[in-house]
């Protein structure tokens, strides 16, 4: 087998932390709950170390891919195990590092099947940061996969709120998705001749003719959309995240919608630029309607999640309109948002559900004052609310204003409706947080404590985090840049 | 000489059943002894298959032919045969008096199985192909309870004559277009003529007895009842090692037009699509997990078919391919039904509940094997499936891979209500733990292995199933 390692592999590195965790897990008997935990949180927190260095060791300057690995897997289908890191997937690996990392503290207090929670969990988080590396076709889809069909028993069993009717939608709308982008990757491998599942052999300009380019676009768009939680094929995503237990919810929201925009971004509009040129008004329509649909829908929910659910709708609009704008720009803003909205939504997630494990309802009308009972936990909300807004020097004003600049100059009316949009939910948005922090508390709940150091400790991580880059977005942006410019300029 | 080792495989199965007959006229039932008989004789037979692997040579005036092709498809069936005795433990599902005929059949069943996929003449083919569903006919109709039983074998057995009536009258129509019976010599003739009317229907018609074992439609509906109808045991056979035969032999019945007729491929495609929607459509209804496997079935028959219908290199590899994942992947899910069904009775799904916790290990392999059957990666079901849609879309089938995927989703439905029974739903009454024995652990385990590992590093498997099918050339 013909082998290309760079110096030390630290993106197969990654992905074997969540193998070994997984092994580990599966090999401690059931009732050392306590040490299943731990050892969950030292897998994930390495991955979340190891993804860090990548993060800043990533030379910009220089650009391109780096941290390449490959191994030659099936020669005679041009399969290849190709792993490395650029300006897009960087970010999305630390994204993901840090919402595993935080979602294992989060569910310390889980005590129903705690260890195929934990196994299950390592699983889909392992199919996540393979999708994100992999540089070629097969294996990107396998890992899309992988990170997939845990979701079905994470959510059905450990849910709540109509957990297996959200389980079971979910799974066939996610697979559904994949059923469109296997005969699309096969399309596309098939003609083009070069008998290659190989990423960067395939986006060689003039590889595919324009016909083909729309007709794999779409079905991509489509496809990864459906994950994206692109307006209309949305459904799925609120009812998924508010039947998901907590940790679930933060990679599902947090990470696996960003998979859906990563995947039309690093398959759909590498492998077919003039695809993107020629979808990318029906991109723009369709974002913009999920921004002011989700914004609007959010208006109307009483339960918290759901909430949550249809922001993450309307946010991840931000992401499709960034990328519709087909410049520089927008997709600096896509990316960023991207970054930013999976650490506000974890964060989101993570505090809700703390809320909802100590008062077992997540209806905004029977909550109310919390902030008196549960002064910090109310907090850690409100911040993510004020992100959602997207308050300047908090990290998802960045993406925003970027994006929403961009588009302004490419499709003016859509980007005034996505603005106006974001008043709206803005404005919901204080309204929600006004009626379940202030006013008068709940007797039901006086007695509750609030959060502890240790359960605090992953939401304060994720705090600092979106502050982190609400004051330096150029860390961000300098890197999503390497990547951005590149691929516009390359642009026929 | 030489020639007689070629034949070695056969001889070792027809001295086995022999024995089996022997056995079942003498005395007293002790179905230990026949158990563990069968199942030496079979990891013996195993072995031979495997030994053989490499002979190549011509037999009987050119109507058999040993080559790398037929000799893998050997090996398969008779680990086929291996794995479903392996389930035979305990044998609740057939009378204890019987048991020396039913393993006397399984043995002449994969005999005549291993002889059609060698024979290369109409008539041989022919005869191997009835001997193997006779003895399936009887099979069926051992279970104990008759009724069910005989009400499967009679619809078996009435499906199965219909279809060898209408594949005769099939080989008689080539037989008069292209006075040739040998499919040597069909090969050298039938490419230049692969349009015209006549051959193309007599392809068909031939086809028939085939698309009959394999319950591709219209020959699908003995499946569901046959399924339910006969012991576990039985039905795992048919369900796996008959199959691969039936594949077998399609892959070479459709190599012989070469190149490959438009018409035909036409025909087969619109068979695939009816197949699978049908098969899966059904499947979603389905309360009883045999009845449920056998939709499932007739829906991967069809996927099966777009693999042979590409009449390429990569697509009858692919189908190769696909015929060791669906060995083992139905084999495996039906295990669990063996197992957990312990006395012999079928199985509803509803009957899995709980069944994480009575068995960890099972319910990891019904999972695996319905995940897998679903095409899931890292699965060897999914690495089968790319297989087939590769190939398929080498040949320009763009509408007919997005139809097939379509249905993987459909399909997903029920396998998923398979997963939620054995991971979710809480049995009524408690039940106890499962007794799984060492050795059944330890196959288990190996399934499961051999799921994932083919999955993740299929090359070599790959490049087994590629160089089986370049011998059709």
């Amino acid at each position: 087998m013909n082998m290309q390692f760079a110096d030390f592999p630290y993106l197969t590195a990654i992905l074997l932390c969540c193998v070994a965790g997984l092994l580990v897990i599966l090999f401690t008997p059931e009732k050392h709950a306590t040490r299943i935990k731990w050892v969950s949180a030292v897998f994930s927190g390495l991955t979340l170390v190891l993804s860090t260095y990548l993060f800043c060791a990533y030379d910009k300057s220089q650009g391109g891919l780096q941290f390449v690995e490959r191994i030659y897997w099936v020669p005679s289908l041009g399969i290849q195990y190709f792993n490395a890191a650029d300006g897009f997937n960087l970010p999305m690996l630390f994204l993901t590092g840090l919402v595993f990392f935080t979602g294992v503290l989060t569910m310390w207090e889980l005590e129903l099947r705690v260890k195929e929670f934990f196994a299950l969990y390592f699983l889909l988080v392992a199919g996540v940061f393979g999708l994100f590396m992999s540089m070629d076709l097969f294996f990107l889809f396998i890992w899309y996969d992988v990170s997939l069909f845990p979701m079905y028993l994470l959510i059905a069993v450990w849910g709540s709120t109509r957990k297996e009717y959200g389980a079971m939608k979910l799974t066939l709308y996610l697979l559904a998705g994949s059923a469109l982008i296997l005969p699309a990757i096969i399309y596309l491998v098939v003609h083009s001749g070069l008998n290659t599942f190989d990423l960067t052999a395939l986006m060689q300009p003039h590889t595919f003719t324009p016909f083909q380019q729309k007709l794999a676009f779409l079905l991509f768009y489509v496809g990864f959309g459906i994950l994206a939680g692109v307006w209309p094929f949305h459904t799925w995503s609120p009812v998924g995240h508010v039947a998901a237990p907590t940790a679930v919810s933060m990679v599902h929201a947090g990470v696996l919608m960003k998979i859906g925009a990563f995947g039309v971004l690093r398959v759909g509009i590498f492998l077919c630029p003039q695809g993107w040129q020629y979808w990318a008004q029906l991109m723009a329509l369709l974002a913009t309607v999920g921004i002011v649909y989700g914004a609007f829908v959010g208006l109307s929910q009483t339960d918290l999640k759901f909430v949550i659910g249809y922001s993450s709708v309307s946010h991840m609009g931000i992401v499709g309109l960034g990328l519709a704008t087909v410049t520089v720009d927008g997709l600096n803003g896509a990316v960023f948002q991207m970054f930013a909205h999976g650490v506000m939504t974890a964060l989101f997630f993570s505090s809700v559900g703390y809320i909802y494990d100590r008062t077992h309802t997540k209806m905004i009308g029977e909550l109310g004052g919390l902030s008196r009972i549960m002064p910090v936990a109310s907090a850690f909300v409100i911040v993510a609310a004020l992100t959602s807004i997207g308050i300047p020097f908090l990290a998802s004003f960045w993406g925003e204003l970027l994006v929403f600049i961009s588009s302004f100059k490419v499709y003016p009316v859509r980007g005034a409706l996505a603005v106006g949009a974001l008043v709206v939910s803005a404005l919901f948005m204080l309204r929600v947080v006004q009626k379940t922090f202030y006013g008068p508390p709940n007797e039901k709940f006086a007695h509750l404590p609030d959060v502890s150091f240790g359960l605090g400790l992953p939401r304060m991580i994720l705090i600092a985090v979106i502050v982190l880059f609400g004051f330096f977005p150029s860390l961000m942006f300098d890197m999503i840049a390497t990547a951005s410019i590149p691929l516009v300029n390359g642009l026929p | 000489m030489m020639h007689w080792i070629l034949f070695g495989p056969e001889i070792y199965y027809f001295l086995a059943a022999i024995l089996f007959l022997g056995v079942s006229m003498a005395g007293r039932p002790n179905p230990r002894r026949d158990f563990f008989t069968a199942l030496i004789l079979a990891a013996v037979g195993m072995l031979v298959g495997l030994a053989t692997v490499r002979s190549e040579g011509v037999l009987f005036f050119e109507a058999y032919q040993v080559d790398l092709f037929s000799q893998v498809f050997k090996v398969l069936l008779t680990m086929g045969l291996f794995l479903v005795i392996c389930l035979c433990s305990e044998l609740d599902g057939v009378e204890a008096g019987h048991h020396p005929e039913f393993y006397l059949l399984l043995f002449v069943c994969t005999l005549a199985m291993m002889m059609l996929v060698s024979s290369v003449h109409l008539l041989s083919m022919y005869v191997a192909l009835e001997l193997s569903s006779y003895s399936l006919y009887v099979l069926v109709y051992l279970r104990r309870g008759r009724a069910l039983g005989l009400e499967a074998g009679l619809k078996y057995f009435l499906v199965g004559i219909t279809a060898s009536a209408v594949m005769l009258f099939g080989m008689a129509l080539l037989y008069g277009t292209i006075q040739a019976t040998d499919i040597n010599a069909m090969m050298r003739v039938l490419p230049g003529l692969t349009d015209r009317p006549i051959v193309v229907i007599g392809l068909l018609l031939t086809l028939c007895g085939f698309f009959f074992k394999l319950a591709v439609f219209p020959f699908h509906f003995w499946a569901p009842d046959v399924y339910q109808g006969a012991a576990n045991q039985v039905t795992t056979y048919i369900a796996t090692a008959s199959k691969v035969a039936a594949i077998a032999v399609l892959i070479r019945m459709v190599a012989v037009t070469g190149e490959g007729s438009r018409y035909l491929a036409q025909a087969l495609v619109t068979l695939a699509i009816i197949s699978m929607t049908v098969g899966n459509l059904a499947a979603i209804v389905q309360k009883d997990l045999k009845r449920l496997l056998a939709y499932s079935s007739i829906a991967h028959a069809g996927y099966v078919l777009i693999g042979i219908l590409s009449m390429s290199l990569d697509g009858y590899g692919a189908a190769i391919f696909y015929a060791l994942a669906l060995l083992v992947m139905k084999f495996t899910a039906f295990l669990v039904v063996v197992t957990v069904a312990d006395d012999g009775r079928n199985l509803e799904i509803g009957h899995l509940a709980g069944l994480h916790r009575r068995s960890p290990l099972l319910a990891m392999a019904l999972m695996l094997a319905v995940f897998g059957l679903a095409g899931i990666p890292p699965t060897i079901g999914f690495t089968g499936k790319l297989l087939v849609f590769t190939a398929a879309m080498h040949k320009g089938y763009f509408a007919l891979v997005l139809i097939a995927m379509i249905n993987v989703v459909i399909s997903l439905y029920y396998y998923l209500l398979i997963v939620k029974a054995a991971y979710l739903l809480e049995p009524k009454e408690e039940l106890p733990i499962l007794a799984i024995s060492p050795p059944m652990k330890m196959l288990t385990g190996a399934l499961v292995g051999v799921m994932v590992a083919a999955g993740i590093f299929p090359h070599h498997l790959i490049e087994l199933a590629r160089a089986a099918a370049r011998v059709l050339r």
